[in-house]
């Protein structure tokens, strides 16, 4: 049997009368890695934000390990397992990369400095990022930043990973060494839900691709299928849009 | 007595025989001064966390509503002591709690609560500013690891939200040292006082206060430039050292499996 990592069913979100999310439902099995692809305006930041509950859900239920995410009591652990990445980075600007690392082990997880400092250091020379654990995210570029944020998200142990068009903020030589950790997380099955623009990148690791359209899940399917046969009219327009713009 | 016959005479008199009032007096303002904005700053910190803590639609009722109540009162708080000035606070507490509290406070307590509730409510807004001008997103990533909003405050946003608004608490440093001298109302020997009771015998109140006008002016300078070289502290240094070597970029990453229970 499949476990569940988040089931997601009925979820809706509208920010006053604009209806963002329309009755969205779906699962995420452990080690599946899911990309979400779509136009920009159809709710895909929206739907990740409401899966770690940074947006409330107008309505519909998360559940992660079956359990239901609402109730403030479960919040911190729900929280510490679904990490997120997002597109403009978001690093701790008055901390060193070290810290930036460091912190939510020691403040969310209670462990020790010396044990949180580990883990850093570890997770930082994965990411190729441990020689710069003493400088400021200001003092980065951004590949390097993402890269830290990956880095500090993986501290906390997560048994999911959203990222939020982690490589949208790039300049284009640095997209390539964000997108390489990202195949390494990949190669080491972590379960992730990754929304990009980078098809090529989707057509690669992702084991589901879903397409989103105007708040609804339009198409779910593994990418071989996706991209060689879309089924929805609305699948194949965008998919033609995209690719006529990258070549 | 010779009375002196210029300028620099009276103040050269005045120094000789006032000069451990004036001191005193400096010593008092100075010790309001530090203490109110201390404390002022402090709560008003508290009062910033609190009215910035967010109430959702969906949060239940017993949070909900003590934290509307809380918002409403520390809204009042702010407008009540913003809107009317300090001389009037002053004799409204100090009277007030005298006999409707039978509270005899002595002054300088009086004196320190005073200042330190009216720097309260301005550093509350000028904190809440502060807090607002960071950039939601890290508080976003913050929460989205499981800090509450205490500990994303303490760690992460207040940090950065008062080395934003130091020129402002140095402001306020700057008006409390002035503005402690509306405290003779209630006849606290603060600078403005003394100089009061100095010039009253020779009733050279020009020479007196040209005097005390220095002494401000020396003070408030000073302060300046001191929280000028803290702000700097605050900074850090603006290079970084590279650690080790750049060499194990390569090795491939395991993911611990976190599921322990
Ligand atoms: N906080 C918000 N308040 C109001 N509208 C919002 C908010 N966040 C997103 N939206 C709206 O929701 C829609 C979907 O946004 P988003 O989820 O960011 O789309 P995507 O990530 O797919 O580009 C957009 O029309 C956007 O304007
Ligand atoms: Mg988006």
């Amino acid at each position: 049997m499949q476990e569940h990592i988040l089931e997601v069913s009925g979820l809706k979100k509208s920010f006053g009368d604009h209806e963002v999310l329309r009755d969205i439902s779906f699962s995420v099995e452990k080690g599946e890695i899911i990309c979400i692809i779509g136009s920009s305006g159809s709710g895909k930041s929206t739907l990740l934000r409401c899966l770690n509950r940074l947006e409330e859900p107008t309505a519909g239920t998360v559940l992660f390990h079956g359990k239901n995410t609402e109730s403030e009591r479960s919040r911190v652990s729900f929280l510490s397992k679904v990490g997120m990445v997002f597109q403009s980075f978001n690093l701790f600007a008055n901390m060193s990369v070290l810290e930036n690392c460091v912190i939510g082990q020691m403040r969310v997880l209670h462990r020790t400095r010396k044990e949180a400092e580990e883990k850093a250091v570890f997770y930082l020379e994965k990411v190729g990022m441990a020689p710069y654990r003493n400088a400021r995210p200001a003092q980065l570029s951004g590949g390097q930043k993402q890269r830290v944020a990956i880095a500090r998200a993986l501290c906390m142990d997560p048994e999911v990973l959203l990222f939020d068009e982690p490589t949208s903020a790039l300049d284009p030589e640095m997209v390539g060494e964000v997108l390489s950790v990202m195949q390494q997380l990949a190669q080491a099955k972590l379960t992730m839900l990754i929304v990009t623009h980078e098809m090529s990148f989707a057509r690669d690791v992702a084991s589901r691709v879903i397409f989103m359209d105007q708040g609804v899940i339009a198409e779910d399917a593994p990418p071989e299928k996706l991209f060689t046969a879309p089924e929805h009219p609305r699948t194949r327009e965008f998919l033609g849009r995209i690719i006529n713009r990258q070549f | 007595m010779v009375r002196p016959a210029t300028f620099f005479g009276w103040v050269e008199l005045l120094l000789n025989q006032y000069g451990s009032l004036f001191l005193k007096g400096t010593g008092i303002t100075l010790m309001i001064a530090v203490t109110g904005t201390l404390l002022g700053f402090l709560l008003g910190l508290l009062v910033a966390i609190v009215r910035t803590v967010p109430v959702s639609r969906r949060d239940p009722v017993y949070k909900k509503i003590p934290l509307k109540i809380a918002h409403f009162l520390l809204g009042a708080y702010i407008e009540v002591f913003r809107g009317t000035p300090m001389m009037v606070q002053a004799m409204i507490i100090y009277y007030g709690t005298m006999q409707y509290l039978n509270l005899r406070m002595p002054v300088m307590v009086a004196a320190v609560v005073i200042v330190s509730v009216n720097t309260g409510a301005y550093m509350a807004e000028i904190i809440r500013g502060g807090i607002i001008s960071i950039d939601k997103g890290q508080k976003e990533a913050a929460y989205a690891m499981g800090m509450t909003h205490w500990q994303s405050m303490t760690g992460i946003v207040l940090p950065q939200a008062v080395r934003n608004i130091m020129p402002s608490i140095g402001n306020e440093f700057v008006v409390n040292i002035k503005d402690s001298s509306v405290l003779n109302v209630i006849s606290v020997g603060e600078l403005f006082f003394m100089s009061k009771s100095a010039a009253g015998t020779y009733l050279r109140y020009f020479e007196v206060f040209f005097i005390t006008a220095c002494i401000y002016l020396v003070l408030t300078v000073s302060i300046t430039r001191i929280l000028r070289l803290v702000e700097r502290r605050m900074d850090g240094k603006n290079n970084y050292t590279i650690y080790g070597s750049q060499s194990d970029s390569k090795s491939s990453i395991t993911i611990s499996d976190a599921k322990e229970a």
